[in-house]
């Protein structure tokens, strides 16, 4: 009963997923959210998409996919929100849609192969990432989760990953 | 008596227009067009945000806060409401188009000898207002705005923006459609009249001055004619509807009344009734 229980709240609310610059904390974001597609409409790039089947009470709500399309941080999209469920910032740094992080198994410079894709490719180059004496990738706080080293991460399964804001 | 305004030609061209522009507008917007964008929960044309007010109060109501932008978006629809009266229903929303196309080909294909099964309009109220209350109480609950996501014409509206912009099949929102046809086929008009929290909301905004179709008893030629409430794409009968009846103002009863005794008025008429006047002993028919 209690195991069923769970389930069925894991199935309506499941974690949350990597949501557009300016969201709201999950929350406040599903509550707000109208599923208008004005957001997945405004980005240039494709990188938004209306939640599939498998995001429970949050389908039809806009979220981004890093490994297929990362979000290029234009800031085009939180302006056009109705609700306010995007707050409408236009600094990039002030964006918080989560933080990357490096998996050390499988880091190709974890395992002494030069490669720095990922701090070469950070929009945020120098702040959000950077390599440390042994020439490995060290995240800051100042990620804001934009996922773009997820996207270009050389490794078949990507060696970093942006864990969206909200996810314990 | 007075030339006739021909309405159902105009409403169509406006219900294919809208259906028309939400079917290309994912086209449009990624070829750059970017002055028009959203679906039914809520539009942006131009610099104007237009907010669907029973999705936008379903909103506030899940968020437990206060939006001023939410609240600016739904300004002007609920001054369409309050002036024109639930002409989204009629004249805008593809479901109604939908279901109206749907009950005429039952009718005339299919020749169904079907006729308006809930004739008690006061009835028909209450289920309407039961819907929109358990609509809005879920939203609350469940801290998630029921209404913008499920109510039919956003649905209808997202499923070509679903079918562009997801590279997969749009599952979720296909099945709750094809629940809402469900409930449609279990009745005439059954979503539009009864169980779209939408209509039902756009149908409680009305006040004694908004536009409605108002009967003056003294000039109805022949009330056992009565084309009007044959007409009725709600099964209405407009001679004797109350405010809250689920009239549309569709101007359907308008235009086939051949004697001008049904009119589309913001207040109703100050006539000088006539005990002797023509047809003033006529009444309606029971």
């Amino acid at each position: 009963m209690k195991l069923s229980r769970r389930f069925l709240l894991e199935l309506l609310f499941p974690p949350p997923p990597l949501r557009p610059p300016g969201a709201k904390d999950e929350r406040a974001f599903l509550s707000l959210c109208i599923r208008c597609n004005r957001c997945v409409a405004a980005c240039p790039y494709g990188t938004l998409k209306p939640a599939p089947l498998g995001a429970g009470v949050g389908a039809g709500t806009p979220l981004v996919e890093a490994r297929e399309v990362p979000c290029y941080l234009c800031m085009a999209c939180p302006p056009v929100c109705p609700t306010g469920a995007l707050e409408p910032i236009t600094d990039k740094r002030a964006v918080r849609m989560g933080v990357a992080v490096v998996d050390q198994l499988t880091c190709y410079a974890h395992q002494g192969i030069l490669c720095r894709t990922c701090v070469d490719e950070c929009p945020l180059e120098g702040e959000a990432i950077f390599q440390d004496q042994q020439l490995r990738p060290v995240v800051t706080e100042k990620c804001v989760g934009c996922g773009v080293c997820e996207k270009v991460c050389p490794v078949a399964e990507p060696a970093i990953v942006v864990k969206p804001r909200g996810r314990g | 008596m007075r030339g006739k305004r021909r309405w159902t030609p105009l409403r169509r061209a406006v219900q294919g227009a809208v259906a028309l522009l939400y079917l290309l507008l994912p086209w449009l917007n990624r070829g750059g067009f970017r002055a028009v964008s959203g679906n039914l929960a809520s539009l942006k044309l131009g610099p104007v945000d237009l907010v669907e007010p029973a999705a936008g109060v379903s909103a506030l109501l899940a968020s437990k806060s206060w939006s001023w932008g939410l609240a600016l978006g739904m300004a002007l629809p609920l001054l369409l409401a309050l002036a024109l009266g639930p002409v989204f229903c009629s004249w805008v929303c593809p479901w109604g188009l939908f279901s109206e196309a749907l009950d005429s080909f039952k009718l005339r294909v299919l020749k169904l000898r079907s006729s308006w099964s809930a004739q008690g309009y006061r009835r028909l109220f209450w289920v309407r207002l039961a819907v929109l209350f358990a609509f809005l109480a879920g939203s609350w609950a469940l801290a998630v705005p029921l209404v913008a996501w499920l109510a039919p014409p956003r649905l209808l509206t997202a499923l070509p923006q679903e079918l562009f912009y997801l590279r997969v099949p749009p599952t979720l929102t296909g099945t709750l459609l094809l629940l809402w046809l469900a409930a449609e086929l279990l009745g005439r008009r059954l979503v539009c009249r009864a169980l779209c929290p939408v209509g039902s909301l756009w149908n409680l905004l009305r006040t004694p001055w908004t536009l409605a179709v108002r009967f003056q008893p003294p000039l109805c030629v022949d009330p056992q004619l009565a084309p009007c409430h044959l007409h009725c794409p709600w099964g209405i009968d407009p001679r004797r509807m109350g405010r809250f009846a689920g009239c549309t103002n569709c101007l359907r009863c308008v235009e086939g009344c051949p004697s001008g005794a049904l009119q589309a008025r913001p207040a109703a008429p100050r006539l000088p009734v006539h005990p002797h006047a023509p047809g003033s002993g006529a009444k309606p028919a029971s």
